[in-house]
């Protein structure tokens, strides 16, 4: 199996199976508990149909959109993800130099391998930072400031991580950051010289963006969910959000809003879009999937603040169905990152290319020439 | 396979699979006729999404409730059980211990192989006796004032086992109390011989609350379906339900009631509280699931006694749904049963610590600082 044979989702995730060490592998795949919302957030998009128009000479179809503030080739980015070095040795700097490629958002998480400079000197294209409150406020904001310097366009504070998730595969298989050889994995990394190899001779694993700040270092292995919970404050309040919507002055959105009522709020403190996710189902399990939450959350705050569904998206219909319910646009992280692992740069870029081939072939079938023309008219909800 | 590596519901319950006997495996995991409402128990949680809010300053959860009249550490608490020490030689002593630790409330069944004397001895938190309306009408006044002397804090009467449910696979296993060898058993308990030696080497095995009312004494090896059916008294109605309430002058809930019609008679002869239950799936199977018959319930009666929702609850996020929908407290069998087979005390000690750190973590995903800011307003039903 090689990228040329990726055609979807499953290709993408069956070649990074292949590709990576197990326990990263399944740190990539894996939810939490019984992965019930995992599951759910792909299921929902089944629960709607999509209705077309004919005869609508549609001609070439304009995928573009504006989100954010800025105007990006297509409604789907790439949402923030952690940790992107280990999934392929060039990381952060493959996934942003693709979407640069495709001209829509990177977005950089927190916990990136790359430094928010490294990254703004490597992609001129749009690019998002995503940001977690630290206990130690003087860490949040030297990286608010450095995103501004380093000419990020947006910023979005994740909301939904005051606590680490319980991943349970990452128990069997022992993850940690960076990975550490226990007798169960070590049989994984020597049956993938390449991955082994690769992580070995290329730069050094490192949290780019806070090694500086925490005392540990990351060269001490760690796991993830370890961080989280020492570094993040649970005690994360609106205020907190306001103070970061002020001292940002950019456009903002909050990453991790499932509720109206937090919805609105989020109008209230400034913010200039909601990302509706629950993490990849990596956070709360039984919690609510994106897709079904949409309609809701749009009926509430609809045309005041940008909503982007972040979650379970594998197809370029399910980009669509979330456009005709109201969305402004659509992001993925396993889809992208799946690609990255089988094939760095070019794998991100075939992913794009695959999903830019989806909606233009879809928005013709559903009879569309502009994003701004899809509407609840366009779908249905089964009974 | 060990202890440490048990990190849910299904890991417990392999382990526990490993180490008994099939026929007594078969006892806890099987349930009536096809195993529907035993699935649906279950499955019922999944037709209805949380909810969370974000930024509510999460630092420090408090899990406590009250039932009955007493404050417990956590939300939910240890069914009755019968015959526990078929499962683990410590049974009832080392559950006992287990909720102690926890300062969470201990169900001890009429069927228990510890007696209500020295339950009472061991431990000081919490305890409910679970009570079966015998023919025998010593036997009843014998289990009342023993428990009543040993200062139990609740009285439960079962009202759903009025006559043995239809357990296929203990007539497939041949299981009764005490075991008996058949042939077909003969090799399952020849390939776990610990469980026999401790069964054997670890104290006689005894129903100390009835045994000096059996005629044939617990020498003769019985099901539990035929105990249901030629000892309990089928004439049982409300009558003697509200004559036992005032006998026992206490806090006093029916445990096994499922219709509005009844949950409002039970208000109207002086019980406390109702579990809403159906036996764990082991009695009447196509019944419905406590989760599924929840709401109604506690809109007729929630506020005129102690709604407790018992059967199927395997996670954490299970119970902040029962709670959120308006139960008082969650309680299971199965809960920890695996836990104790698989390892005893210790064991029902890690399941417990599991839930419990579950809960924490669900609480604070969920923006909640305290069991009651749970309310519907975190729930979705799916459409």
């Amino acid at each position: 199996m090689s990228l040329k044979n990726c055609y979807n989702f499953e290709d993408f995730r069956k070649l990074a199976k292949k590709n990576l060490p197990a326990p990263i592998f399944h740190y990539i795949d894996g939810g939490s508990d019984d992965e019930v919302t995992l599951k759910r957030n792909t299921e929902s998009f089944s629960k709607y149909d999509l209705v077309p128009n004919i005869l609508a000479s549609v001609g070439e179809p304009d995928l573009s959109t504006t989100v954010l503030g800025t105007k990006i080739d297509m409604p789907l980015f790439l949402s923030p993800t952690a940790m992107q070095r280990l999934y392929h040795h060039d990381g952060d700097k493959a996934s942003a130099r693709a979407a640069e490629k495709y001209g829509t958002f990177y977005s950089m998480s927190t916990m990136a391998t790359s430094s928010i400079e490294q990254i703004a000197n490597v992609s001129g294209g749009p690019k998002m930072f995503q940001l977690y409150i630290h206990k130690d406020q003087a860490l949040t904001d030297n990286l608010i400031d450095r995103c501004k310097s380093s000419g990020f366009k947006s910023l979005c504070l994740t909301v939904d991580t005051v606590v680490a998730g319980n991943r349970e595969r990452d128990h069997r298989w022992g993850f940690t950051t960076p990975p550490k050889l226990t007798l169960k994995s070590l049989m994984s990394f020597i049956t993938h010289p390449k991955w082994t190899f690769n992580y070995l001779t290329h730069e050094k694993f490192e949290l780019a963006n806070v090694s500086h700040f925490t005392k540990k270092g990351s060269s001490i292995a760690k796991g993830v969910m370890e961080y989280i919970n020492e570094q993040y404050d649970p005690a994360m309040s609106w205020k907190d959000a306001e103070y970061c919507v002020k001292r940002w002055k950019g456009p903002f959105a909050l990453k991790g809003v499932m509720s109206v009522e937090d919805a609105k709020r989020a109008i209230d403190i400034g913010a200039s879009a909601i990302m509706l996710s629950n993490h990849g189902g990596r956070q709360l399990d039984g919690s609510r999937s994106p897709f079904d939450q949409l309609k809701t959350i749009v009926d509430a705050v609809g045309g005041k603040i940008e909503i982007i569904v972040d979650g379970g998206i594998r197809r370029g219909t399910h980009v669509l169905k979330a456009l005709s319910l109201g969305a402004t646009a659509c992001s993925f992280g396993k889809g992208f990152l799946f690609a990255l692992s089988a094939g760095g740069q070019k794998g991100v870029e075939t992913i794009l290319q695959r999903m830019k081939e989806e909606l233009r072939r879809d928005m013709i079938l559903l009879g569309k020439k502009k994003i701004e023309d899809l509407g609840e008219e366009n779908i249905a909800i089964r009974n | 396979m060990s202890l440490k590596n048990c990190h849910n519901f299904s890991d417990f319950r392999k382990l526990a699979k490993r180490k008994l006997p099939s026929p007594i495996f078969h006892y806890i995991d099987g349930a009536a006729d096809d195993e529907v409402t035993y699935a649906r128990n279950t499955s019922a949680f999944d037709d209805v999404d949380l909810v969370p809010n974000v930024l509510r300053g999460v630092e420090n959860v408090d899990l406590s409730t009250t039932i009955f009249g007493k404050k417990l550490d956590l939300p939910f608490y240890l069914a009755p059980t019968a015959l526990q020490r078929l499962f683990h030689y410590d049974g009832e002593r080392a559950v006992g211990k287990a909720a102690q630790k926890f300062n969470t409330m201990f169900g001890v069944s009429a069927l228990a192989t510890v007696s209500v004397e020295e339950i009472s001895s061991m431990i000081d938190t919490p305890k409910m006796f679970q009570f079966y309306f015998h023919k025998d009408r010593g036997l009843n006044t014998s289990c009342l004032e023993r428990a009543k002397a040993a200062k139990f804090d609740v009285m439960a009467l079962t009202v759903d086992t009025i006559t043995g449910g239809n357990r296929e696979r203990d007539l497939r296993t041949g299981f009764t109390s005490p075991p008996k060898l058949t042939l077909a058993s003969l090799f399952s308990f020849a390939t776990k011989p610990m469980w026999g030696i401790n069964y054997l080497t670890k104290g006689k095995f005894e129903l100390p609350h009835i045994q000096d009312h059996l005629e044939a004494g617990t020498s003769t090896n019985t099901s539990i379906g035929n105990y249901f059916s030629t000892m309990l008294d089928q004439s049982m109605n409300w009558k003697d339900a509200e004559k036992l309430c005032a006998q026992w002058g206490g806090h006093f809930a029916l445990k096994g009631v499922m219709s509005v019609e009844d949950a409002k008679r039970a208000v109207d002869i002086g019980c406390t509280g109702i579990m809403v239950s159906n036996h764990g799936g082991r009695q009447l199977d196509g019944s419905r699931s406590p989760f599924d018959q929840l709401a109604e319930i506690v809109d007729a009666v929630g506020d005129k006694l102690d709604v407790i929702c018992e059967g199927g609850i395997h996670r954490g996020t299970h119970m902040l749904k029962a709670l959120s929908l308006g139960a008082k407290a969650c309680s299971g069998g199965r809960l920890y049963l695996y836990a104790l087979a698989a390892a005893g005390q210790a064991g029902v000690e890690r399941a417990l610590g599991q839930y419990k750190a579950e809960l924490e973590r669900d609480m604070k995903l969920m923006g909640c600082t305290k069991i009651s800011e749970l309310s519907r307003k975190n729930l979705r039903f799916r459409g």
